[in-house]
């Protein structure tokens, strides 16, 4: 009759690992405390509390206009370049309130890269685009830099396809490559943490699924906050997911929690395709 | 379960909707068989005995039918959260029905065979397993039906009394068989009744459990409250 006790448990196991964070225990790499966002006068960003934790992918996920953006254009003083945009509360990083005044808006960036939407590289060589950010924030030699190149386009995987044509422009790429080539501009200046900004909604799946591994392996040295609108992409790729809603943080919790029992019948509700 | 806003995909309602609606059939087909070979058994009756093997081919259908919808939703509407622990917990509850009604076509099968001799074995612990069985295995149903974790907990912790009550059979059924060795046939099938009725009891709990998951997300512990006596009888 035991086998029947063993008959009554074989989901309990899944249970616990739902349960537990996934990212519990690493330190916070960015953490934003009571944080309130307006544009002009409209109040886009109500009260937020939420840790990155590092070297780990956090997913933030909501319907359009819930804040998702504005919350990543706050975690390098994006909206800096904006008139009328102002936030209050803080953002901790490295133990700096990067909201406060008199910070260094190139060093913060070149510690806090971004990836947009849609591929933007310059309209400058393969080579240049990933030389045009390090010659802002170093001085290197030509043959470092060489090496800084490569090794920028070989960790994005995309060294194989453009090592002969260096010199060519940028803008001839495919989508998925420019993309790629982004990516590997923004952590040729050795960030600390990546911000993506829907980085794959203007790619085919496969360059997707690149990005997506390239995720995977760049989580293991950087911290990085991945805006998506796509739930799939979020389940397959973040340790931690946040769901936004009229510009409030409604639930975070670990990607398996929130997909199979999230807490909050809002984040049901949009997760599972019933909002109104 | 059922108390969520609608889809934004109606066709998504629709074929959630169709799924529960398989699995509720095959929910009242395997208590039919359930009560048939109990009747069976107890009532000696040979018209009851040949219904649950008859209904055991309609269960299979629904399972099979039911399973490929939920494959079918898995594959094309990805589903998450709620949804996705309705499917998962329907596709469970199927294997559990269908392993009720092979139980039952097989407590149909050997009734006739368990005829008293001489009036020394009675039908009432039988009786009374057979009642609290039926009465968990609707209960789960009902659960099921109404997404009422509270009704799929109290199954789940009623479990006991069943394994305490077989056990206690057990127990009779080797006596009389130690004193006469020629009840040993009709007890043997007995026991074979009494075991396929305590494993309804345990899929009724399955059951249970899988409804909880689907309404609540959380997991019932892997220990369930057992009888202590229960454990002996192997």
């Amino acid at each position: 009759m035991n086998e029947n006790t063993m008959q009554a448990m074989p989901s309990a196991d899944v249970a616990a690992e739902a349960s537990a964070s996934a990212v519990s225990g690493r330190p916070i790499a960015i953490q934003v405390n009571n944080l309130d966002f307006y544009y002009g006068k409209t109040h886009a960003l109500h009260n937020i509390t939420l840790g990155f934790p590092e070297r780990s992918v956090t997913g933030m996920i909501g319907p359009s206009g819930c804040g998702k953006s504005t919350l990543l254009r706050v975690l390098n003083r994006m909206y800096d370049l904006y008139p009328g945009q102002r936030a209050t509360g803080e953002v901790l990083f490295s133990g700096q309130n990067i909201l406060g005044s008199g910070l260094d808006l190139n060093a913060l960036r070149s510690r806090v890269g971004m990836v947009f939407q849609k591929p933007t590289p310059f309209p400058m060589s393969i080579y240049d685009n990933i030389a045009f950010g390090i010659r802002l924030h170093e001085r290197v030699s030509r043959s470092e830099m060489d090496g800084r190149v490569e090794d920028a386009l070989r960790r994005v995987a995309l060294w194989p396809e453009v090592k002969d044509r260096l010199q060519a422009s940028a803008t001839a790429l495919s989508g998925g490559q420019q993309q790629r080539l982004c990516i590997a501009r923004t952590i040729a200046v050795r960030p600390e943490v990546i911000l993506l900004d829907e980085p794959t909604s203007a790619l085919d799946p496969v360059s997707t699924a690149r990005i997506e591994e390239l995720l995977d392996e760049l989580k293991t040295e950087f911290t990085i906050a991945i805006v998506t609108h796509n739930m799939q992409q979020a389940a397959r790729c973040a340790d931690q997911v946040a769901f936004f809603y009229l510009g409030e943080l409604v639930e975070v919790d670990s990607t398996a929690r929130m997909f199979t029992a999230p807490r909050e019948s809002r984040t049901q509700d949009y997760i599972t395709g019933r909002f109104g | 379960m059922g108390n969520e806003p609608a889809h934004t995909v109606t066709r998504y309602d629709q074929e959630l909707d169709r799924l529960r609606g398989l699995v509720a059939r095959m929910g009242g087909l395997v208590e039919r068989q359930t009560a048939r070979a109990i009747a069976a058994v107890v009532d000696q009756d040979e018209e009851a005995a040949l219904e649950p093997p008859e209904l055991d081919v309609e269960v299979d259908a629904l399972e099979r039918e039911a399973e490929s919808l939920a494959i079918r939703i898995l594959a094309l509407r990805a589903p998450m959260a709620v949804d996705l622990r309705v499917i998962i917990a329907v596709l469970k509850i199927t294997g559990d029905f269908e392993r009720i009604g092979d139980y039952a076509s097989s407590i149909a099968r050997r009734a006739l065979k368990v005829e008293p001799l001489d009036g020394a074995l009675s039908f009432g612990a039988l009786r009374n397993m057979a009642r609290l069985v039926q009465e968990n295995l609707h209960s789960a149903i009902e659960a099921m039906v109404n997404n009422d974790s509270e009704c799929a907990m109290q199954v789940w912790g009623s479990d006991t009394a069943i394994d305490e009550l077989y056990t206690a059979m057990f127990r009779e059924l080797v006596t009389y068989m130690m004193e006469d060795p020629r009840k040993i046939g009709p007890c043997i099938h007995l026991l074979f009744v009494a075991k396929n009725l305590e494993r309804i009891g345990d899929h009724a709990t399955n059951i249970a459990e899988r409804v909880y998951y689907a309404v609540t997300g959380e997991m019932l512990p892997a220990l369930r409250p057992r009888g202590g006596a229960a454990k002996k009888s192997g």
